[in-house]
Formats: C-alpha cells, structure tokens, sequence
C-alpha cells in the first residue's frame, strides 16, 4: 500500500473543514425533524435539536401510510439494485471485451438513452405501463432501467482498467465457458465497482420520484419521495412532517453507505495485475 | 453440465447473449417513447382532450423552437451553470481522491461520508436550507461575507452591501452551481476513490524507486491510470450538466428565477409542457437539446481518445 | 373496458354487472346495503383538499353505505401533472378529480371532463347555489360546467393594524386607491421602518387585475390580441417601481423563510390574499402577533381571487359510475355542514352560499383584534368577477413577471419592457 506522509497539516485542516461544510446541511435536516414548522421557518433556522420530533412523525403517520410507503422503497430499490448489477455488468463486460458487430451503433444507442429528459417520457411511459398491466405495480419501478447506460457505461470503464485481456484468455484455454468466465472471473474482479454501482443505484432508485409518479397510482403503493411529497402543498405545508420523513428516509441510504465503503474505500487492493 | 457444454456459447455469440437484456428492455421502454416524443414534435397537441386531439403541423414546432428567445436564453444559463459547477467538481475531486486515498488512514471513512452525505440529503431539505442560507438579510453566507469585510487587506474586496442572491438574476446562475457543486463532489470524489482501488500499488514501488516524488507519481501514474475514470466522470458531467433540472428546480421554486436566470432547458422543457401545456414544441426543442448533447458527448469522446483509447 | 374499472377488490370480473345494478339502486333510492362487494370511489387530490375529502367519509358512509372512498393525494403540482397524463390517455382516471384555480380553466377548454350541466347532472339548476364567479370560472367557451366549486380564496388585505396606526396611517387612507395605498407605505416607513409590501411584484398583480369586467381577458382578448401594452398594464407597472423606489418592498417570495420572519418581526405590515392566510398566520405563520392584524377589502375597490378548489368528474369514468361521483360531488360542495367543517377545520372558504350564511361569519376572529372578518370575505365574493382565461396565460405570466423584474432590478424603463412583453406574447398568442 502505497502512501506518502508528507502532506502538511494544511491539507488534512483544509479537508477536514471542507468535510464539516458539506456535513452542515444534513445536520441541519436531522435538526429540522425534531422542530414544528413554525420553528423551521424562522430566521435563523434552528441550530440544535428541538423537542417536536414525535410530534412530527404523528403527523406524518397519519397523512400516510408511512412505513409500508417505506417498504415499498426498499424492496424497489433492493431489487433494482440487483438487476442493475447483473444486467450493466454483463453488458459493461460486453462492451469492453469483446469486438463484434454493430458494437459502436450499439453502444451509441446505450449513450442515446442517457440523453432524453425523463419527464418527456411520462405519457408513453405511461401507456406502456398500463398495456403491460404494471400500473400500481413495482416492478415497473426495478424492471425498465434495470440495463441503463450509466451502469453499462460503469462498467465497460471498470472492466477496459482492471480485467486484462489475457486472463480472460488464459480461461478460455483452460476450458472454461464464456458464462463461467463472466461468472468466476469477471465478476469477483468488479467488486469495487459493483460496489460503487450497487451504492448509486440504490440511491437513484431511493430517490426517484418521476417513475413512481407515473405509475404508483395507489398511496399505499407509494415510494417515498411521491409520499413524502404530497405533504406539500402551496400554502398548507406540514414542514415539520416532512422534514422528520426526509431525515428517517436518509438513514437507509447512511447506513448503506458506511456497509459499502468497506467494500469502496477501505483499501482493498482489488487489482488484478498482482 | 451436460447440456451447458452442447450448447457452449462461442465468443461470437457471448457479447449478444451478454447485452441482451439491454436490447429487449430497450425495445419494450425506450423505443416507443422515442418514437412518440417524435411523432409529438410534428404535432400540436392540447393533452387533456386525449389522444386523438393530436394535429399535424409539419415542421411548425422546431421553427417555433429555433425561433425562441427563451430556448435560446435557456441555453446559454445550462451552458453557464454547467461550466461553472462541473470543471470546479473534477479539479478538486481528483485531488481530493488522490489525497484521501494515500493519506489518510483513520477515519477516512468519515471524511468520505462526509463529501458524500450531499448526494443523499434530501433536496426538501435542501431547497430549505439553501433559502435559508442565501437569504439576503439573514443569511449565513452573507452574515459570513459581512464579517470577511472586516478582514485586513483583503476585506475590501468583499461587498459592501448584503447580496441578494436569489433575487438578482446576476447571483442566481453562482448560487446554483455552488449547489450543484456540492451535491456532486462527494460523488465523483466516490467514482475516483473507486478507481484509485484498482491501481496497483507496484507501480508506485517502482516509481518511488526510480526517485520519483509525490508529484510525479501523481503525474505520470495516477492520472494516466485514472483516464478511463475521468472519462466517465466528465461525459457523466457533459449529460447531467447539460440537463441540469432538480438543483435550479428547488432553488428558484420551479420558475427559473428573476429573469430566467437560473432556468436550465431542462426547466424550461419541462414549463412548455406541463405549465404552458404546449407538449408539441416541448417535444422539439427536446429532440433538439437531443443532438446538442449528443454532439459535446462525441466531442468529450474525442477529446479523450486523441490522447490515447478511452477504454 | 371491465379491464380498466378501478376496483381494486377481488370479483373484479362481475364488477361491471354489480355497479350497473347498483346505479339503478341508486336511481331507484333504494338501500345500497345489499350490495355484497363494496364499490370504491377514487378522488384524485392534493393536500387539504385530501384530508376535507377524508373527512367527509363519515356522513358518505351514512349515505351510501356500500361505496367506499378512496382518496389519491400527490403533491399540488404532481397532482396536476399526473391529471394531465391520465386525461391524455384516458387510462386509470379517478372518479373525482380536484382542481386548483390556477388549473381549472385550462382542463376546462380541454374537453376530457364531463359537462355538469348536463342534465343527467343538472348543476345548471345547482348553480345558483354557489358563488357566481366560481361557477364562472368553471364554464367553459361552450357554456359547459366542467367542475363545481368546493371552496374559494376572496382577497383581501390583512394589514397590521398597531404599525400603520403609529404612522398616522387609518384604514381608509390605506385603501381609498392604489396611490394612497403607496403613499401610506411611505409614511409607514418613515414612522417604522416596516415594509410595506413582501414584494412590489404583489401589488402588480393586483393592479392589472383591477377594474376588470366578468369576461374580459387578462393578458389577450378573446381574439387573441395582446392586451399588456394597455394603461392597466403601465399603471401597475408604475406602481410597482414607485413601490420599489421608496423601499416599500422587502423583496421576498411568499413562503419562505424570510417571509414569515417578517410577519413574525413586524417587517412585513400588510398582504393581500386569500381568506385563508388569517387562518395560517394565527396557526403557525406568526401566532405571537395575535390580535394586531385587520383584514379590509382590496385599495380603489379591487376584487380577486386568490386560491380556491374545484371538483370535476373525467369524461372516461364508466358511465355507471359517473352518478356516484356526482353524489359525491354534492356531498362536498352543496352540503352546508360539510362547507363549514372544512372552513372550520382548513380555512376552505366555502363556495356554497347557504354555508356562507351561517352564525359562524358574523363572529368575532381574535386573531384579528376581534372583527368580524369572514363577513368581508363573504361580501368580497361576491363582487368577484371571474377573468376569461386563455391559453397562454400562465407564460403570459411569467413574461409579465420577467419584464417586471427587469423594470425593478435593472431600471428598464416600462414602456420598452411591456413592448418587448407583448412582441413575446404575440407570438404565442395563436399557437
């Protein structure tokens, strides 16, 4: 492991400071859980914890169906999480190792759906899911960006830096099926960035609320944000509600991202080229 | 296993078996939206009367498009914004990388949850606190810019006067990109920490053998090691900045603030359909935003490759 | 289509069946508690309305005691946008569909909700029920109802009453026109240092709003032509910058922070809006300024809407289904005691007249220092008159907003603002 120790005091005051300034907002969000909205909307916000927290979440409890909305969150985001990983990963690995044809149009057409807005897609989207009967449905959630460009794209990278050609040769000359390498092979190799992946696509899916606005036509088949969202109305804002919400939605996503980044960040030396 | 080596997939075959789902998801999702996004551009279409109110109008939408000072001003604020906060995200998340990376050791953990935490702050909380923060009179950063004033030498250059950062159309477009920013340094921060992992630490044995210092190595094996990363981070940066929406979305309320400054194109698609409900030109000026995009992604393609292959 | 009814029970299959006979239950005034599968009715809603809605489910249940409700509720604007969807494709629509003022005139040119003034409906009849302007607003170019009024925003001004009055500054200086109306933020100034306004851009909206007739149009005529060059565009314009030049305007955006901090400090001395605001400023907005706000009508006699509810049935709902979304419908909006709880419990400003005749609007409101207010909030409604809408009028907004802003920030002089404002608008005006 490679380090050199003589980066000055300067640097770690100077990232350590930059650390705290990044962390004061979601301070502040935690904050904000445990105050009315009439606390929250005054000048200075609040700075330290207050006492509205079970106040808040009665609130939020009764407007909707909270837990089970949730649920429903996890579950989509678990298994699109899934998906995203062994569908881009294969596709990734396609990209990056293989020569064939139609491989630049191909990869082309995986950039081209990156480019789109979303929200031009609402009403096709729409029609498509009702077709496929997958309205109120979550898998209609999971299913459709389960090969999406930025996971393939990922990957492609990953792989093209970090899977050498001839290993993958030297497998095939050993008899080892085109599936077994990608299998035994390839996918031990990626750990890192299925970590990465499996981190921000979780996240992404966490997050999103125009998929679910188009088909989650039922609050109890809410995704959070949707749910979390139609508290808010122009003049009659629960903020209280909504910040507690917010705050007990982030707490999913921190204690994945402490899980992944021993996989991330914890100095494994995943190399293959030892 | 028997039946698996009858039916051995050959290389040729193995990359189609391998984007496969990709292909059929991409027929069942992606195709026909495309295609009536592209049917919609040709027409004028007042939605809530349903389907059949669609009425040909030739190439009327793209003309209108072509032709709208707004596009246009809209254009020009995403190129803005996606300058101002996507070169700043690379040139300190690379470094930064490299620094947590080699540096540091207890509490890293930390420091990169930390960066990252933006990126999962929910964007209520943020639209929140940034108003707060930006406030005029009681804000943070301008009670922060005030007492800098009182600094020697350098106070001078701080103003005078508190800023009225979401109110003046020449604050809206820095105040926005400072969010975009911070929401997304932590992020790349993540995608090259992840790609610093699979640098082998051999390399800088050698180098560090060979006599090189800290600069050099970072020079001449990290970044060329990092290449296909950049790469990726930065197209990422070329799309997502180009349809720059949420960020200026929360902060100037959904309308794009005082004199559109911060409206993106993707903000202003978005009000052509849904608020001014003229779907038809919506679709077009979405097609056309299609192949700006389309071409800075070959371009940054090319950029990358000229100095040796992306991948 | 039996596939696409919205019965999210099992025995979907016979649903169809089931509901034909329950509509003929119903026409008949039969009991529906034979009915073995309870029907459910979806609303479609946004917050407030949702809750009104939920709590009317009780005396619904009375009523109807086999048809359960089911209410959908999205944030204001996903709200919208999912109506928009729906009605384009006529997949998953609710039975009732709320809409908010902002919205209502333009799904009512669309052509995808039902006409209650159809006789199988009857509001024609019903109308004179409710407030006139409501109904307005809701009638469309071919003289169909597309939606019933379930409660509506009368403007006023609510202004504090200690601040003006230590200026010297009484209700009748402050709203004999829009130029004492200005000339009273002066001296308030001078005297407090309290702005008047939260943002000059409050008074333009008004003023271009004033003195126009039920029918006429507020960006473009009913051909279309560009109005924003006119005098009621220039004097609101002229009202606004001389708003700005004496700092009268604190220059912040209604629900933030800064907004509220001023109602709470006593920076900001006077808004104008809906009825409902008194009700959100005692309950959270700045509850310690108990007692030292007055609500009066709008300066030089103005009268406007701010906010308000409608309640429409889509075109696509199966036809069985269509009379117990009406019911519903009555239920909510031409039911007294049910206007009332939703007054008394969300500041819905009731759209039923009789609602609006109740003891409970000639009491004293504490809040404001014990006048009588909803009886003036009554009284505004009903010289509302209801603007004709017109397509483009929320970009013709937004343009009027951006030249405004330009006016105020940048010091563009108004006559080559509105120009430029009317050459944008013209070009739109015809797609």
């Amino acid at each position: 492991m490679h380090t050199h120790r003589l980066a000055p005091w300067a640097a770690y005051t100077v990232v350590g400071v930059g650390a705290l300034i990044m962390l004061a907002p979601f301070w502040f969000m935690f904050v904000f859980a445990t105050h009315s909205r009439t606390d929250i909307f005054s000048l200075p916000p609040p700075l330290v914890f207050g006492h509205d927290f079970a106040a808040n979440l009665g609130i939020l409890t009764s407007h909707l169906p909270f837990w089970r909305n949730l649920g429903i969150s996890l579950y989509v985001a678990l298994a699109s999480t899934a998906f995203t990983l062994l569908f881009c990963s294969m596709g990734g690995y396609a990209f990056a190792m293989f020569e064939f044809r139609f491989k630049d149009a191909l990869f082309a057409l995986v950039m081209g759906t990156m480019l789109v807005p979303s929200f031009m897609n609402m009403i096709p989207t729409f029609m498509i899911m009702d077709a496929l009967g997958w309205i109120d449905q979550p898998r209609a959630l999971f299913i459709p960006g389960a090969a999406n460009a930025f996971g393939i794209f990922l990957m492609r990278q990953f792989v093209g830096s970090s899977i050498p050609p001839e290993l993958v040769e030297a497998a095939r000359m050993d008899g080892c099926g085109e599936l077994g390498i990608y299998w035994r092979i390839v996918l031990p190799l990626l750990r890192p960035a299925l970590g990465t992946l499996g981190l921000i696509t979780f996240i992404a899916s966490w997050n999103n609320f125009i998929g679910p606005l188009i088909v989650m036509r039922s609050p109890e088949m809410y995704t959070l944000p949707l749910a979390l969202r139609a508290l808010q109305s122009p003049v009659d804002t629960e903020w209280g509600a909504l910040m507690t919400g917010s705050a007990i939605a982030t707490i999913p996503l921190l204690l994945l991202f402490l899980a992944s980044s021993r996989q991330l960040i914890s100095g494994l030396t995943t190399g293959a080229v030892k | 296993m028997r039946l698996r080596s009858r039916f051995r997939l050959t290389p040729a075959w193995t990359p189609y078996v391998l984007i496969l789902p990709f292909l059929l998801l991409f027929l069942v999702f992606n195709l026909f939206p495309l295609l009536f996004s592209l049917f919609l551009a040709f027409h004028s279409w007042e939605p809530t009367s349903g389907l059949t109110a669609m009425q040909f109008v030739g190439f009327d939408n793209f003309g209108f498009a072509l032709g709208d000072e707004w596009f246009w001003k809209s254009l020009r604020n995403t190129l803005w914004m996606a300058l101002a906060s996507g070169v700043p995200q690379h040139l300190v998340a690379i470094p930064l990388a490299c620094f947590v990376h080699s540096a540091l050791r207890r509490g890293r953990d930390w420091v990169v949850g930390a960066f990252f935490l933006p990126y999962i702050t929910s964007t209520v909380a943020i639209a929140i606190l940034f108003s707060a923060l930006f406030s005029t009179d009681y804000g943070l950063i301008n009670l922060g810019l005030q007492g800098l004033r009182h600094l020697p030498l350098i106070g001078a250059a701080f103003p005078a006067e508190p800023v009225d950062w979401m109110g003046r159309p020449e604050y809206i477009k820095p105040a926005i990109s400072l969010v975009v920013f911070w929401r997304y340094l932590g992020f790349n921060m993540v995608l090259y920490l992840a790609a610093l992992q699979t640098i082998p630490g051999d390399l800088y044995e050698a180098a560090r053998l060979d006599g090189a210092g800290p600069l050099r190595q970072f020079w001449f094996i990290t970044l060329p090691s990092l290449k296909p990363m950049i790469f990726f981070a930065v197209t990422l940066s070329v799309i997502g900045g180009l349809q720059l929406f949420e960020e200026p979305f929360i902060l100037t309320g959904g309308r794009g603030g005082s004199d559109q400054a911060g409206m993106s194109t993707a903000i202003y698609l978005y009000r052509m359909a849904f608020d001014f409900n003229d779907f038809g030109a919506a679709s077009a000026m979405s097609w056309l935003l299609f192949f700006l995009v389309a071409a800075l992604t070959a371009l940054t393609n090319r950029a990358f490759r000229a100095r040796g292959p992306a991948s | 289509m039996p596939e696409r009814d919205r019965l999210e029970l099992p025995g979907r299959r016979d649903a169809g069946r089931r509901l034909a006979g329950l509509a003929l239950a119903l026409a008949g005034g039969r009991s529906l508690a034979a009915a073995a599968q309870p029907v459910v009715l979806t609303v479609a809603a946004y917050p407030a309305v949702d809750d009104i809605v939920r709590e009317a489910r009780p005396r619904w249940n009375a009523l109807y005691p086999g048809v359960d409700i089911k209410v959908v509720s999205r944030q204001t604007s996903d709200h919208h946008t999912a109506m928009t969807t729906a009605l384009s494709t006529s997949f998953y629509l609710p039975d009732v569909m709320a809409l908010e003022v902002g919205y209502v005139g333009r799904f009512a040119q669309g052509g995808g909700l039902e006409d209650l003034g159809d006789a199988a409906y009857g509001m024609r009849h019903e109308a004179p029920q409710y407030v006139p302007y409501a109904v307005a607003q809701a009638t469309n170019r071919h003289g169909q109802i597309v939606a019933a009024p379930s409660d509506i925003g009368p403007g006023t001004l609510l202004y504090r009453h200690d601040l003006l009055t230590a200026a010297g500054v009484d209700e009748a200086a402050l709203t004999r026109s829009w130029d004492s109306f200005v000339a009273a933020g002066v001296r308030l100034k001078a005297a407090s240092g309290a702005f008047l306004l939260a943002n000059a851009r409050d008074l333009k909206d008004i003023v271009i709003r004033t003195g126009l007739r039920a029918g006429d149009g507020l960006y473009f005529d009913a051909d279309s032509n560009v109005l924003v060059e006119s005098p009621r565009f220039v004097r609101a314009f002229e009202l606004a910058r001389a708003a700005r030049q004496h700092k009268l305007d604190a220059r912040v955006t209604a629900w933030s922070n800064e907004w509220s901090e001023g109602f709470r400090r006593g920076t900001i001395a006077t808004q104008m809006s809906g009825a409902w605001l008194a009700g959100h400023l005692a309950n959270w907005l700045a509850p310690a300024t108990h007692g030292l706000w007055r609500a009066a009508q709008l300066p030089e006699g103005s009268f406007a809407a701010y906010g308000g509810t409608f309640l429409a049935i889509p075109r696509g709902v199966p036809a069985e289904r269509k009379a117990l979304a009406w019911a519903l419908i009555r239920l909510l909006t031409l039911d007294r005691e049910r206007q009332l709880a939703a007054f008394k419990a969300h500041d819905a400003f009731p759209g039923l007249l009789a609602a609006q005749q109740d003891d409970f609007f000639t009491q004293p409101l504490p809040f404001l220092g014990g006048q009588p207010a909803r009886a003036l909030w009554r009284d505004a409604a009903l010289h509302i008159s209801a603007i004709a809408v017109h397509k483009q009028d929320a970009f013709a907004d937004e343009v009027i907003n951006t030249e405004l802003d330009k006016v105020l920030d940048q010091g563009k002089a108004i006559a080559p603002a509105l120009s430029d404002a009317a050459r944008l608008l013209a070009r739109r005006a015809h797609r």
